[in-house]
């Protein structure tokens, strides 16, 4: 029995879960609402790794688990692998998303062209700085996805994101111990 | 015939237990419940030793006692479930179904959002649907 979930039922929920912790229930306190939004995606990530994992081995070690991550796992949710996986070898991995699915539906206003024509570099870094910030809060549920997930499947870890230039960003994953 | 399944969580803590059997043997069941989870870590830690298939979730028969088989699984996730028969010739087929089936149930209960992780299962639901697999094990063969 497979079921299924419309795509843009998921973007709506998921977008005004994050409007609504932020503007609504901690609009003071940026902080606590992005603790909130981890939590929830923990809670996810728990119910999620259990469901993808029911008809496989267990996982040897950490890499392995990390690839699940990146391969299966990625591709259950977001219908796309992670294109790019980094390590140090000591316990650091960044997984980068060339297109992350939930980044594509946030559109920003376009730099506006000086006199001169052309944009400005200045205009073009301070556009990358209110990107970063805009999808900054919607990468709180992803990163406690990715948590919940690794934690249940014995890993774990701390994760954080990271935007460069939209819809593209990397998530970092810190094990712990 | 069935006479007892658990879920074992992750340290080791008892979050599903159920007996079917009409006596009132069901301290004994948790001992028997209890002294598998040695025999699986022991499995889990030295695989060498069993030399079969790599990491796979079905462990299979852990011990025989006298008048009682049990058999594991332990998930992706660290939760064991244990099941105790009477049956003595049991085909290897059916005893995987059976956990594949219990696992597909067991992972719809934890996706209830009102059930809080690493806590007992109270869900009715999953009781009822649990007695269901139990009632149909060994009737049939199909995976």
């Amino acid at each position: 029995m497979v079921r299924e979930v419309s795509e843009s039922c998921v973007d709506s929920v998921t977008m005004e879960m994050v409007a609504a912790y932020c503007g609504r229930f901690y609009a003071n306190k940026q902080e606590l609402a992005a603790r909130r939004i981890e939590a929830i995606g923990y809670q996810v990530g728990l119910q999620l790794a259990e469901r993808y994992t029911k008809e496989r081995p267990r996982f040897a070690d950490h890499l392995e688990a990390i690839k699940f991550i990146c391969k299966d796992f990625w591709s259950e949710l977001f219908k796309k692998q992670i294109d790019n996986l980094k390590t140090n070898h000591r316990g650091t991995f960044v997984l980068q998303d060339n297109r992350f699915r939930w980044l594509t539906r946030i559109s920003l206003d376009s730099p506006l062209p000086t006199a001169n024509g052309s944009p400005k570099e200045s205009s073009t870094t301070s556009n990358d700085a209110k990107s970063a910030q805009a999808a900054g809060m919607h990468l709180y549920f992803p990163c406690g996805i990715i948590r919940g997930a690794l934690t249940n499947l014995g890993v774990p870890c701390q994760v954080s994101a990271e935007v460069a230039n939209l819809p593209a960003c990397s998530f970092v994953i810190r094990i712990k111990g | 015939m069935i006479i007892c399944v658990a879920v074992v969580g992750l340290q080791n803590n008892p979050l599903y237990i159920q007996s079917f059997t009409d006596g009132d043997d069901a301290l004994k069941l948790h001992y028997i419940v209890h002294c598998s989870l040695d025999v699986i870590d022991e499995r889990v830690n030295n695989p060498k030793k069993i030399g079969s298939t790599l990491n796979e979730t079905y462990l299979g028969l852990l011990y025989p006692s006298e008048n009682y088989k049990v058999y594991g699984y332990l998930t992706n996730t660290k939760v064991k479930f244990i099941l105790v028969t009477t049956d003595e010739d049991l085909k290897d087929a059916d005893v995987r179904s059976f956990f594949r089936q219990f696992h597909a149930a067991y992972v719809d209960a934890v996706s209830n959002p009102f059930h809080v992780p690493g806590k007992r299962i109270t869900s009715r639901a999953f009781a009822e649907r649990v007695s269901t697999i139990v009632r149909s094990f060994g009737t049939s063969t199909t995976i």
